[in-house]
């Protein structure tokens, strides 16, 4: 019985101590074009459909993000150091890429917090990071659709006692079909595997 | 919609759960979490019922399953032509099923999957019969089921819940949050488990639940497993 859960439990820690997979195993996926509204690919985030609410009051499905490949993170407005940091961290990737390039993409941020992060609270938050660029958006959603976004985006958080969040700060690129094309640690300062994923995306 | 003769009202409580320290000291210096009262499952969902939310929603047949929702092991036991579940397993609990099809299962019942701190609370049972439990659990851990039996097996336990331990694993709706105690200030701070290294096995509680946080920890939505299935639940209101 003891090597039996020693063997178990060895496995769990391997498992759960293995860095998240980012998305370096790619497999061949052959994508049709196409339209917005058609059905997406099988392994898209666009076959969620929940909706969410952007800072400007206008609510959206993920699907809306399409035909443009997406930098995506989840933060929370309250959050005092990782999310700034990875706030600075996508924005470092927006400045690598031309004008004409960067309106070629989405930069979407997804609220943990559906309680406090408000429409008013995202715009505040948006003001206070000097997002002006139409191609940022800024989302709150239910309790519902947080978890199911961060299950698929394999991001881990708990709301801890005080109302903050403990969460990991990850940033993925999402290719204008929906499909997670790369994933990277949002604390890492070093932007340009995230940078290349994306402009790979844009040719 | 939901028919209340298979849930249980599972009253308001507490219970300790289980948070491994940066120091390896076990959780008894944890303060207890409050839950609610919640309507939960008397079993876990069985191949029968599945099979019945498949038919009406066929997004989630075997051949239908997007690749997002699920690995390629969705509802492989269920092994005729159809796509359906054999004869002799529709009261047997529906497992090889991934997170999103059991949130979509639930949500279909006008349910949701219970919390990771209701599915503790509940397996814990108010202590009732506390050592019996410890020993069953670790007794099934370390020995897992070779042939599932059906549901309702066994008896219930003291809040009328069958099945919470000694048959599968189960989903909860948050099984991706991390082990960190309620007054944690570090966001992300990933040591909270895997920096601790040691811990006090001499504890069975502590180690079996353990066992069971590191598991779901090892889960991702679209994973499926032999023995992991669900239940659902739904607020008292």
């Amino acid at each position: 019985m003891k090597t039996n859960l020693k063997r178990q439990l060895l496995l769990s820690l391997l498992l759960a101590c293995s860095a998240p997979a980012f998305a370096e195993e790619h497999e061949h996926h052959h994508h049709q074009h196409e339209s917005l509204l058609s059905t997406p690919s099988t392994d898209s985030v666009f076959n969620i459909t929940d909706s969410w609410t952007a800072a400007d009051g206008r609510t959206f499905q993920l699907s809306n993000l399409g035909g443009k490949p997406t930098v995506v993170a989840m933060v929370y407005t309250s959050c005092q150091y990782v999310c700034p940091l990875t706030v600075q961290n996508i924005k470092r990737i927006e400045r690598s890429l031309s004008a004409a390039q960067a309106g070629k993409v989405n930069f979407a941020l997804f609220s943990f917090d559906p309680q406090r992060d408000t429409p008013a609270k995202l715009t505040e938050f948006a003001k206070l990071h000097s997002i002006t660029s139409p191609s940022w958006v800024l989302a709150q959603g239910s309790e519902g659709a947080v978890r199911k976004l961060a299950v698929t985006l394999g991001i881990k958080y708990k709301k801890v006692q005080s109302g903050d969040y403990e969460h990991d700060a990850t940033i993925s690129i999402l290719d204008s079909n929906g499909v997670v094309k790369f994933q990277a640690d949002a604390m890492n300062k070093n932007i340009d595997g995230a940078a290349d994923a994306l402009k790979a995306l844009l040719h | 919609m939901v028919r209340v003769e298979d849930m249980v009202l599972v009253p308001e409580g507490s219970f300790t759960p289980f948070f491994l320290k940066r120091d390896g000291t076990n959780s008894s210096s944890v303060p207890t979490t409050s839950v609610q009262a919640f309507w939960l499952d008397a079993t876990p969902v069985t191949n029968h019922k599945l099979q019945t939310f498949v038919h009406k929603h066929p997004d989630w047949h075997k051949a239908n399953i997007k690749k997002i929702f699920s690995d390629s092991h969705y509802l492989e036991h269920w092994q005729n032509q159809q796509g359906t579940a054999n004869t002799a397993d529709l009261d047997k609990p529906v497992v090889n099923v991934s997170w999103f099809a059991a949130a979509a299962y639930c949500e279909a019942q006008d349910k949701r999957l219970p919390s990771t701190d209701e599915w503790e609370y509940t397996l814990t049972d108010n202590d009732r019969n506390k050592e019996n439990l410890q020993k069953q659990i670790m007794a099934w851990y370390s020995v897992p089921n070779k042939e599932l039996p059906a549901v309702r097996s066994k008896p219930a336990n003291g809040f009328g819940i069958f099945d919470m331990a000694g048959l599968i694993w189960e989903w909860t709706a948050d099984f991706n949050s991390y082990m960190a105690p309620p007054d944690s200030r570090n966001s992300g701070d990933k040591n909270l488990f895997c920096g601790s290294g040691s811990l006090n096995a001499s504890n069975l509680g502590d180690y079996a639940a353990f066992m069971r946080y590191s598991y779901r920890e090892s889960l991702k939505g679209n994973f499926t497993g032999k023995n992991l299935g669900f239940r659902c639940a739904k607020d008292a209101k």
